[in-house]
């Protein structure tokens, strides 16, 4: 889209995803999947995740910057419920892979 | 005092064993590549802006996205697009998507498609226009070359008749 001439912003719970390919601009939230905007009915949460997220749009300057937002989920990840109540079919395939990969020795750090 | 800024952690909510692995695909080092990049030439207040979202939200009066194929081939996801007017609540719609609780988006379309919040925005004027549609596809893709093609082209070509300047995307 960056490159049909748009100006895009991503808001994105996992910025370092971004490692593996580029995005124009990146603005990082805290924020379990599902939910990059806020909580369910939190209009002025949503609105000051937004605000910080457009203003990417006037101030980065070249790509590939990533923003972090300032902004902390209320919950302890446990509670938050983001996970598909059934688990998905690529991490069912690859349980084998995940947990070799939570083995010691195997883990980054 | 000093301010500490936060620098956020990506991996905070995904559980231990999911993070080792998806951490084996993750460099340690920032991109390198090519970035593409349009520079914007106006402020905000004057800019239409068209979201875009990865969820697989659809009307209802749509097809929804496709999850039984994705469930017999695991590498494979829609690569179909929808539109959402502007107007579109959370009654309006059916979320499919394998690898989220859609529960949330259900409840507030604006936690995932923030329409409501923008138009509010709008009105105030501290954003230009919020564009007539919002675009939604379904973010789990390996063969991204056909989904350019068949999604994020044609989504383009729409947005650009509808003169947006800036696109907000908001992945699930």
């Amino acid at each position: 889209m960056e490159e049909a001439g748009f100006s895009t912003v991503v808001l994105t719970p996992t910025h370092e995803f971004h490692r593996v390919v580029g995005i124009p601009r990146s603005a990082a939230i805290e924020y379990p999947y599902g939910r990059p905007v806020g909580q369910v009915g939190d209009q002025e949460g949503q609105r000051q995740v937004l605000l910080e997220a457009l203003s990417l749009l006037e101030k980065a300057r070249k790509p590939g910057e990533v923003y972090h937002l300032p902004f902390t989920w209320p919950e302890e990840p446990k509670k938050t419920n983001w996970q598909p109540s059934e688990i998905s079919p690529i991490v069912k395939l690859q349980l084998d892979d995940i947990k070799k990969a939570r083995q010691p020795g195997n883990e980054k750090a | 005092m000093e301010k500490r800024e936060k620098r956020v952690d990506g991996f905070r909510f995904i559980p231990p064993a999911l993070r080792a692995w998806i951490r084996t695909s993750i460099p340690e080092e920032d991109f390198k590549g090519y970035i593409p990049w349009t520079p914007t030439t106006k402020p905000l207040s004057q800019m239409t802006i068209a979201l875009v979202t990865s969820a697989g939200i659809s009307l209802k009066s749509d097809l929804p996205f496709d999850t039984e194929r994705e469930k017999k081939e695991p590498f494979w996801g829609d690569r179909s697009y929808r539109i959402i007017p502007r107007a579109t609540t959370e009654k309006d719609i059916h979320v499919n998507h394998l690898h989220i609780n859609t529960t949330y988006i259900q409840q507030d379309i604006n936690v995932m498609l923030p329409l409501a919040r923008m138009a509010e925005f709008e009105q105030e004027g501290i954003i230009g226009h919020l564009a007539p549609k919002a675009y939604s596809f379904y973010g789990f893709q390996y063969q991204s070359t056909y989904f350019l093609k068949e999604a994020i082209e044609p989504i383009s070509i729409q947005m650009n008749l509808e003169k947006a300047d800036a696109v907000l995307l908001t992945p699930a």
